[in-house]
């Protein structure tokens, strides 16, 4: 399923390496990413703050699955325990602006760091299992660091959870939704493009290479251990700078954000949005946090209504939420294995060809 | 997959003005409120009742003339007793709110620093003793200026427990130290009371055993039993609600724990009682009301039953003990709004004030159910006198109101504790 990465259309061959590997196929494409961008600046001034709230949402989140799709849809490792990585950097980063008073503009990126070397200690088995195996080594990172969140009362204030300052720059208080959407839309944009020009070079491809034959990776000389462990820390840095930018954010970080049912929402939201695809992250993200409150709303119409009467569902609406969070995972599987960015090319590739589609 | 950046932004844009309309219909004329509940997490079987007597009071004060005319506009949010789920819908709520009706004890404690900025009066179901201290200056870690909760402080609750335990010790005619363990799952709301009730307790002369911990949501707690059946405890605190306590009562009833067990005032109910059957009998508890459902029938339950009937037309449903304290701490409320409203305005500030004004005082139409309460400037420990009361449980099948009425769950009233006001014991 990953190999969708490089499926282009008939015809559309590519005769030098620069226009292989550019990152905007034509110019049109470079100048509605600029458009895009900037018109995201102008967010602020017209969306409500329930609508500003999910758009920082999708960035946060958006940023932790970029780092397991370069895990999972590039290197073709499995993590069950993204979501103690991104903890990991929410109590890094409230830990170094609160104790040892670093700025937040600097801590979000030490936590980063920080959670970058964790990843890299948790991902010293991955370097000798695969598959299932791989899978329960991870679960049980998950387990090890939830229990050291709630014991560790030093580094996170126990159960009781610790707060995050605001970020701030230049004596500039960028808290609020408004202004901190600023915040979260720079660092989508630098860490996107970085992972979208990782791919690009060298340790990229080796990334690639191991994925779709480790053997034969090894045989061209990639060092597997070396490329298997830094995929573990470059996932774990996205994942530590998403959840810093989280924490600094809600202004609180407790145990109790990062379950294990975040990280399968992670996986999710890879598996939907496309392995494999920087953009196809991104979509998947979008996808999962607009979809519970899709499902929130169609609760609300439900409640009270003669379907609920009719099922019977009572109390049970306000669980049709998780319940299609489950069903939307298996279908998606199911029906578009390839996740949503393969589904917006055939789109694409439909209107372009549009009569003759061959 | 490069080409692809301009088609999520699109996405991103789409998505973004089909939810542009946001979900608000509150008229502006309207009083907002904040109200969250826990009616699906671990705390789910309190949170229930505690969150519908909040619910029923500000419909019932919604039919009968509002605050001043005014009626309140209360935003219920489900947060599943996590508290980064709390954070996130008080900042959907900031601004908009004048004050919040909350629940859990993390939750609250987290917020605290966020409504003393925001001047937003906070009324928990949370009784931790951190909430208590205005000023700052006491063992809590920082003031909670806007903290308010209806009665005593689940620290004071355990004191005057162990109070009790204490006479009950030497009433029983018990030899040496009587010795007494904290039971409750690693959580702030199980811990709040720890550490207070265990220094009293060695300094009222009882041997203080390691605690032990079960988890809030109900399990198999059959191992925590024989720890505690080992340890040899005679006074077991139970620091979690009900539902887990069913849990571990009836696993120490399969293995045949002697002890003592005195729930924190979330941790036993009529519901418990009824699931728990006979493993219920005999556990001393605290209630914070000056009556129960039991009393339905009073003169003084009046109001209590017409605000019962918002949810309930028949009248025939039995309300726990928690409901009647989430309908108290909605009356505080309601009442502090008047005066605000009478004295410039419903601003969290002037709601504070209003909470101030009185001595002793209770709702209008709540006498004989809600207990008389001072808040002060200095010390929000509203109430120092709980009822301690003891159950007697027969197995048996029917309703709670059932079963009460055929006597096979009673609530007996053994006790009146009244701690004294010490500084010392403020915020913690």
């Amino acid at each position: 399923m990953a190999g969708t990465v490089a499926l282009r259309p008939c015809g559309d061959f590519r005769t030098t390496y620069g226009g292989d590997q550019t990152v905007f196929p034509t110019r049109l494409s470079l100048a509605f990413c600029f458009l895009g961008i900037a018109a995201l600046c102008f967010a602020p001034f017209v969306f409500s703050k329930y609508v500003l709230s999910l758009l920082i949402q999708i960035g946060y989140l958006g940023i932790a699955a970029l780092g397991l799709n370069i895990l999972v849809g590039f290197t073709g490792q499995i993590s069950i325990g993204h979501a103690v990585f991104f903890g990991f950097g929410a109590f890094a980063s409230a830990y170094f602006s609160n104790k040892l008073n670093v700025p937040v503009f600097f801590a979000i990126p030490l936590a980063g760091v920080a959670t970058t070397a964790v990843g890299l200690l948790f991902g010293v088995p991955a370097a000798r299992l695969k598959g299932l195996y791989l899978a329960i080594a991870t679960l049980a990172a998950q387990f090890i660091l939830e229990d050291f969140f709630a014991r560790a009362s030093w580094f996170t204030g126990g159960v009781a959870g610790t707060a995050a300052k605001s970020f701030s720059i230049f004596g500039i208080e960028m808290s609020g939704d408004q202004r901190y959407f600023y915040v979260v839309l720079a660092y989508v944009v630098i860490l996107y493009l970085a992972a979208t020009n990782l791919m690009r070079t060298r340790d990229g491809r080796a990334l690639v290479a191991l994925r779709d034959h480790y053997l034969s990776a090894e045989m061209m000389g990639i060092n597997l251990t070396k490329y298997r462990t830094m995929s573990f820390g470059v996932s774990a840095f996205y994942a530590g700078i998403g959840g810093a930018l989280y924490g600094h954010y809600l202004g609180f970080v407790s145990v109790e954000g990062f379950g294990i049912f975040f990280s399968i929402q992670f996986l999710a939201m890879v598996i939907i949005g496309g392995l494999g695809s920087v953009m196809g992250t991104l979509m998947g993200t979008v996808f999962m946090v607009l979809l519970p409150e899709a499902m929130g709303g169609l609760a609300k119409l439900l409640s009270g209504s003669y379907i609920d009467r009719l099922l019977s569902l009572d109390e049970g609406v306000v669980f049709l939420r998780e319940m299609a969070i489950g069903a939307v995972i298996v279908l998606f599987l199911i029906f578009e294995p390839d996740g949503l960015a393969h589904r917006w090319r055939q789109i694409r590739a439909y209107w372009k060809l549009y009569p003759f589609s061959h | 997959m490069q080409s692809n950046r301009k088609n999520a932004v699109a996405v991103l844009l789409s998505a973004g003005a089909l939810l542009s309309a946001a979900p608000v219909a509150t008229l502006a004329q309207d009083i907002p409120v904040g109200h969250l509940a826990d009616f699906s997490g671990p705390t789910a079987d309190v949170g229930r009742p505690y969150g519908q007597g909040v619910a029923d009071a500000i419909a019932y004060i919604n039919r009968h003339g509002g605050v001043g005319g005014k009626k309140l506009a209360a935003e219920t949010t489900d947060y599943s007793y996590k508290a980064p789920q709390a954070i996130a819908a008080y900042k959907s709520w900031s601004g908009r709110v004048v004050a919040i009706q909350g629940w859990g004890t993390a939750d609250t404690e987290a917020l605290i620093g966020f409504v003393t900025n925001d001047k937003l009066p906070y009324y928990s179901a949370s009784y931790a003793a951190t909430l208590t201290d205005p000023v700052g200056g006491s063992k809590a870690d920082r003031p909670a200026p806007y903290n308010f909760f209806y009665g005593p402080s689940y620290s004071d609750y355990a004191r005057g427990m162990v109070q009790w335990a204490a006479d009950d010790w030497t009433k029983k005619g018990g030899k040496g130290k009587p010795k007494y363990i904290h039971m409750g799952a690693n959580h702030p709301y199980p811990n709040s009371p720890k550490a207070a009730a265990e220094e009293y307790a060695k300094e009222l002369g009882f041997e203080v055993l390691t605690p032990i911990q079960y988890a809030l949501a109900p399990g198999d707690f059959t191992p925590q039993c024989l720890t505690l059946k080992q340890s040899g405890a005679n006074y077991a605190y139970l620091g979690n609600t009900s539902g887990s306590n069913v849990a571990v009562l009836k696993a120490c009833q399969t293995v045949g724990v002697q002890v003592q067990f005195l729930g924190n005032v979330w941790g036993m109910d009529e519901n418990a009682m009824k699931a728990a059957g006979s493993a219920a009998s005999n556990v001393v508890y605290p209630v914070r009301t000056s009556a129960t459902w039991t009393d339905a029938k009073a003169p003084r339950m009046a109001m209590m039953r017409e605000i019962s009937k918002m949810s309930d037309a028949s009248g025939t449903e039995y309300r726990a003990s928690h409901y009647l304290a989430g309908v108290c701490s909605t009356l505080y409320m309601k009442e502090s709004m008047e005066w605000a409203m009478a004295n410039g305005g419903v601003t969290g500030e002037n709601i504070r004030k209003g909470m101030y004004v009185r001595q002793n005082w209770v709702p209008k139409g709540a006498e004989g159910v809600c207990v008389p309460s001072t808040w002060t400037a200095q010390d929000h420990r509203s109430v120092l006198k709980f009822d301690l009361y003891q159950t007697d449980v027969k197995a048996g099948d029917g309703s709670v109101g059932d079963l009460i009425a055929k006597g096979a769950i009673q609530m007996k009233r053994i006790a009146t504790i009244e701690l004294p006001r010490k500084k010392e014991w403020l915020g913690w």
